[in-house]
């Protein structure tokens, strides 16, 4: 698609331009990360960190706690619709392309999810491809890269003193309008760039025959010991940008039904009422989440449940890293 | 901002109509509830299968999901039988005729049954998980379906007679000549006249042909592990063999992600599975 450019300088008018319509949400830092928040001047934007904001994008379709509605005197009060426009500026490649996925949850054919649609069709999102990958991506292994235009709407391109954007949708080429356009030359430029910077990620495994490989080791020692260290505190699924499970609660001294992030590495995630738990120890609940991303995904869309943000690797407390979990099952002989 | 209908997660309003004690101890209660709205009441009816379950809701206390244990034919409320067990159905067991309730549903896909015209079925139960074959029995026995199906074999065990449910209706099926009736208690009681023994016993002492027919298992996880292999002697192949399962669900419309075994959600797959669908599904329940 159309193929346009600024100079770095003139981000803070184009932002501003889009700041006219609507609301812009962008990486801002914070103490020792960023966080995707809604800025109120350009100059508040963090784009020179290489890593990833701490929270995925995803927080901004499906909140870490949201009211699903209200109750007062047995009376059903909607919740306020979330459909302010957005852009959403600075997005990671591998963070948008979860949105993709998520949608075939939460948008599945005949089964809407109201929330999640909502907030999906008012916000248009700008990616950043990345020329510095960090040392825990892996977006390329798992059938993304770098620039992969999956879910965003602008893709753009950092190329010396510029700005490359293409418009991957129409809601994209709104936001690039009246941009003048990048000339032949450039735009083998940034071919170049968004090349090397895929072809500078090694493989961190081959994804050929995960799926296979995992089914067919479920009731195998493997599990055991891929477990040992973790302390099952849930941080690599809450960061994780496709994990969407939720708990339904409701907040009585608000008189609110609440959606929370919830995760599978806790027991009382599955645990009925009976006192029976189908995956009473972190032994099932590891395999439960290596599944879900590398198997039930498979099954469900033929597309691994993992964009490779490589957040899960670095803040696991005591380093896990789900990259040689899947080297380790792969290489899983039984005794 | 959501018009009703089109979000998933609110709750529609009902009343209960009836509510009483299904068992001696108190344990088990019926509640059966009515629509507040006409529109609910069509879209509800126009789309319940018997087998599929609804989320009750309570402002304040949550939700949980419960087994449909009523046929349409029997009028435009929906009957549940909810065990006290955790902070929700203690709440519920306190609610009475008039209170109001929320439900969400019909949810789950229900029993197969236009795979199951011309057959003979062979409905097993134990405990309170029987109420969604209540529902199934009664939406058969009614006789506009009945000529659908073939023989009925309905099996019913509870650990006594105090907890057997819908005793009075039950109890009137033994002079019917659409179906046959086998309950059974665990352990010996003076006056009772039926079978004594373990559901997968009873099965065995019946003997249900396989011969063009399908089997129906609802039950406590125990009884329902030991009733399959007696069905595989008795020659009933995976793909007869049908059973409703139960996990912990929030959502009901796979969306929150807890019910899963391996890459199906209960909530909205199932919670209708033969056996064959689940041998090849992971052990993961």
């Amino acid at each position: 698609m159309k193929q346009v450019q600024i100079e770095k300088n003139a981000l803070p008018e184009l932002i501003q331009r889009w700041a006219q319509s609507a609301q812009v949400v962008a990486p801002v830092k914070k103490e020792s990360y960023t966080a995707f928040e809604v800025i109120t001047s350009p100059e508040e934007i963090e784009l020179e960190r290489a890593h990833n904001t701490r929270y995925p994008l995803k927080a901004l379709f499906l909140p870490q706690s949201e009211v699903l509605f209200r109750y007062h005197n047995g009376e059903y009060l909607p919740a306020e619709a979330q459909d302010s426009t957005r852009v959403i500026f600075g997005a990671r490649p591998c963070d948008a392309r979860a949105l993709t996925l998520l949608d075939t949850v939460f948008e599945e054919e005949g089964s809407h999810d109201p929330y999640w649609k909502t907030r999906r069709a008012a916000a248009s999102v700008v990616g950043i491809g990345c020329d510095q990958p960090c040392e825990s991506c892996f977006c390329t292994t798992v059938g993304s890269g770098p620039f992969d235009r999956s879910g965003l709407d602008v893709l753009v391109t950092p190329v010396d003193g510029k700005y490359a954007l293409e418009a991957v949708t129409e809601k994209g080429q709104t936001l690039l309008a009246n941009l003048p356009e990048l000339s032949a030359s450039e735009q083998k430029q940034v071919e170049e760039i968004q090349q090397r910077a895929a072809s500078q990620m090694k493989a961190a495994f081959d994804p050929a025959g995960v799926r296979d490989k995992l089914y067919a080791i479920f009731e195998s020692e493997y599990w055991k010991q891929v477990q040992q260290s973790c302390l099952g505190c849930g941080v690599c699924t809450f960061l994780c940008p496709t994990c969407f499970c939720f708990d339904i609660v409701d907040e009585t001294q608000r008189g609110e039904r609440v959606r929370n992030w919830d995760t599978c590495m806790f027991s009382v995630y599955s645990l009925e009422a009976s006192g029976h738990n189908p995956r009473p120890s972190r032994l099932e609940r590891t395999r439960q989440r290596l599944m879900h991303k590398y198997a039930y995904w498979l099954d469900h869309i033929d597309q691994i449940g993992c964009t490779g943000c490589g957040r899960c690797v670095r803040y696991c407390p005591v380093g896990l890293d789900i990259r040689e979990m899947i080297r380790r099952a792969q290489a899983w002989e039984e005794a | 901002m959501h018009k009703n209908g089109n979000n998933p997660y609110e709750p529609m309003p009902m009343r209960i109509a009836r509510a009483y004690y299904e068992s001696n101890d108190r344990s088990l209660k019926t509640f059966e509830l009515v629509f507040e709205r006409e529109a609910d009441c069509k879209r509800f009816f126009e789309a319940y299968n018997p087998g599929q379950f609804c989320q009750l809701s309570i402002f304040g206390k949550g939700e949980a999901p419960f087994g449909i244990a009523s046929a349409a034919w029997e009028g435009e409320f929906v009957r549940f039988t909810v065990q006290k067990m955790g902070t929700f159905t203690q709440a519920i067991h306190r609610m009475k005729a008039g209170d109001p309730i929320g439900m969400r549903g019909p949810l789950g896909n229900g029993f197969p049954l236009d795979e199951w015209g011309g057959k003979n079925l062979v409905v097993i139960g134990g405990g309170c998980a029987f109420s969604t074959l209540y529902a199934l029995t009664k939406h058969i026995q009614h006789p506009s379906n009945r000529a659908t199906y073939n023989e009925l074999c309905v099996i019913y065990g509870a650990r006594n007679s105090g907890l057997c449910m819908y005793k009075s209706d039950i109890q009137s099926w033994y002079g019917r000549e659409d179906l046959q009736i086998h309950q059974a208690v665990d352990v010996p009681e003076e006056g009772w006249l039926h079978h004594v023994g373990y559901v997968p016993d009873v099965v065995k002492e019946v003997a249900p042909s396989p011969e063009n027919a399908v089997a129906v298992v609802c039950g406590p996880p125990i009884m329902t592990k030991f009733t399959l292999p007696v069905l595989t002697d008795l020659g009933f192949a995976p793909e007869t063999i049908f059973t409703s399962l139960e996990k912990r669900m929030k959502c009901g419309v796979g969306k929150c992600g807890r019910c899963n075994i391996g890459p199906e959600y209960i909530c909205k797959d199932g919670p209708v599975f033969s056996q064959a669908e689940l041998q090849a599904l992971p052990a993961d329940i």
